[in-house]
């Protein structure tokens, strides 16, 4: 069988090292560090002390995924897995078939959910920092350095990330059952273990 | 001729009067929270080390502070005078709804400002634990009531 024939063969899955251990700590310390914020945002004490360090925690793990997106493996990195709008709707156009996707590493639809993520908490992190409450105890360490009537917007826009994340938090977990159930993909045991069933194409 | 035009004087009043203590409630409610804010931005300028702490001004700034939550603060929150009738109001309608609640938050600063002359006295270690207890108050009151910049 020559191998300018694939059609004739069937490609089976092979599972494979996907996710690298940085990668994957990465993922799960966002994740808590994340989901307690929110909390301590909406519910914790009003000296927000432990909100602020759970913070600058969040600015570390961003700024490790950034330069992990340019050195890290090839399934971190964001030249990788960012793709065009022409890979995108492909990639939509058979999403809702009731078969694992075998994908190895993000796919196309994924990156941008992971751009997003990114981003916004990187703007959370950013309204987070200039934030003038004008409460005298939760004032952003570096609420000084903007113009005070940003500072004061800030709170709005910290308000409102807040609420964008959840939302995304909560798209995240329904995707991933979504793969769970209707597709029959485990995305969450690869997130733990580093392996995944996957098809290499091209 | 002259009873109707007195009656249509007299039911217009009210209304005049009404929309001028709407203004002026915005303003001194304002001017309040101007003056709250000048002393407690000298107790956590000290409190944070950024203000050289000196027992007097801290002293003076915490009478100022007591002396201005002993207004009736929650008596300028007029019919009217929310954020959705006036675009000067960052007030939230809520309040409205739980007059009874803001009003307790205000007495929760009442409170927290109790004793806070004497309290930030004998260095400056003392003045943190007061702003922390003001400033709790103030979040409490602004997380509800108050409608944050866009």
């Amino acid at each position: 069988m020559s191998r300018s024939d694939p059609a004739s063969t069937p490609v089976q899955p092979v599972e494979v090292r996907l996710w690298d251990p940085l990668l994957r700590g990465f993922h799960w310390c966002l994740a808590t560090l994340v989901v307690t914020n929110l909390f301590l945002g909406h519910f914790g004490p009003a000296v927000m002390t432990l909100h602020f360090w759970v913070g600058y925690g969040i600015i570390a793990l961003l700024a490790f995924r950034l330069v992990w997106g340019f050195v890290g493996p090839a399934e971190a990195r964001f030249s990788n897995f960012l793709r065009g709008p022409g890979a995108v709707t492909r990639y939509a156009s058979h999403m809702f078939r009731r078969e694992p996707s075998y994908w190895p590493g993000h796919n196309p639809m994924g990156a941008l959910s992971v751009i997003a993520m990114l981003a916004l908490l990187a703007a959370q992190v950013s309204t987070g920092l200039i934030s003038d409450p004008e409460d005298y105890i939760n004032v952003g360490p570096l609420a000084g350095e903007v113009a005070s009537a940003t500072s004061r917007k800030a709170v709005g826009w910290h308000h409102l990330g807040g609420t964008l994340i959840l939302i995304l938090v909560i798209l995240h977990i329904g995707i991933v059952l979504f793969y769970r159930f209707w597709k029959r993909e485990d995305l969450i045991m690869p997130m733990i273990t580093g392996r995944k069933d996957v098809i290499r194409r091209g | 001729m002259k009873i109707l035009l007195a009656a249509a004087a007299i039911m217009s009043m009210p209304v005049i009067v009404h929309a001028q203590s709407v203004e002026d409630a915005i303003e001194a409610r304002h001017g309040f929270y101007k003056m709250l804010s000048i002393n407690m931005g000298t107790l956590a300028g000290m409190a944070k080390g950024e203000i050289e702490y000196d027992e007097a001004a801290a002293s003076r700034a915490g009478a100022n502070i007591e002396a201005l939550v002993g207004y009736d603060l929650p008596s300028l929150f007029v019919e009217g005078s929310s954020m959705d009738d006036n675009m000067e109001s960052a007030a939230k309608p809520e309040i409205w709804d739980n007059p009874d609640d803001f009003a307790a938050k205000f007495e929760d600063l009442r409170s927290a400002a109790a004793g806070a002359s004497d309290a930030v006295m004998g260095g400056q270690e003392n003045v943190g634990p007061v702003v922390q207890k003001l400033g709790a108050a103030c979040k409490a009151c602004h997380d509800e009531y108050r409608q944050p910049e866009t």
